[in-house]
């Protein structure tokens, strides 16, 4: 056994020994993944879990080392880029991947990418029209 | 400032590039030619061409404390950097059969699951899946 395979050993058994906890926040962190288009509110998210809202927000934060509302925010926007990279509108993005303003889906695009969605959209597909060209 | 890329350190650049290429999967982003036969070389991965780069670096062959401290992450088994894969398993699978070499296989840690292989380059690299 390595000294990196010891290690690892050691700190699993003293970050990792719950695995109820453990099982509580990969079910989440599914949860998230397969209705992040939905409005998720975290009450309901604690209540198919069997556990308190708060406690559901601290392990998911001590395992993952995001919020679950971070990691949804996340979630949404990687799969805002891959609409509009396929051509869906901004307005359609936006209510797609969950959001349900507008202005609010811009500017959180915005913050996150650097760029606003059209202009990311006009640059990702203006890009593959250069593609077909050269 | 923006993180755009990752270094590793590579005792044979082209047989780096193949290893890289050919059994990882990942493309040739840039290759500029530089003195002594050295070369700046960077990989992306298939899909995500626009997102960092790995530049393969022939560091060891020329400072020697990088060399050094390669081979003691090499000998403690400590990989040098990690990638990530949607599923470790289909990944482990996939590069057994092309006689990579895994001194970890994939295992089960809290809310992840990896694996380590070898790059034959000097570097263990760590596989990982988010669950």
């Amino acid at each position: 056994m390595t000294f990196y395979q010891t290690e690892i050993e050691r700190i699993r058994k003293i970050c990792y020994s719950n695995d109820s906890q453990i099982e509580t926040v990969i079910a989440t962190r599914n949860y998230i993944d397969n209705n992040y288009d939905k409005n998720l509110k975290l009450d309901f998210l604690s209540h198919i879990r069997f556990t308190s809202k708060y406690h559901l927000l601290r392990l998911f934060k001590r395992y993952y080392g995001q919020t679950p509302r971070q990691y949804l925010t996340d979630k949404r926007i990687e799969k805002s880029k891959d609409n509009l990279k396929n051509g869906m509108t901004v307005t359609e993005t936006c209510f797609a991947v969950g959001f349900e303003s507008l202005g609010s889906f811009s500017k959180l695009f915005k913050t996150k990418t650097g760029k606003s969605p059209s202009a990311f959209q006009k640059e990702q597909l203006s890009r593959s029209k250069l593609d077909l060209e050269f | 400032m923006k993180v755009t890329l990752i270094s590793i350190p590579v005792r044979d650049q082209e047989k780096a590039l193949k290893f890289y290429t050919e059994k990882l999967g990942f493309l040739k982003k840039k290759d500029v030619p530089l003195e002594g036969g050295n070369r700046w070389l960077t990989l992306v991965s298939p899909e995500w061409q626009d997102g960092p780069e790995l530049l393969l670096e022939p560091a060891p062959n020329h400072f020697e404390p990088c060399k050094v401290f390669q081979d003691a992450l090499m000998e403690a088994g400590f990989p040098y950097t990690q990638f990530d894969v949607d599923n470790v398993d289909a990944d482990y699978d996939r590069l057994i059969k092309l006689g990579v070499e895994f001194s970890v296989k994939p295992t089960k840690m809290g809310t992840v699951k990896f694996a380590v292989f070898n790059d034959t380059c000097g570097n263990n690299i760590q596989i990982v899946e988010t669950l």
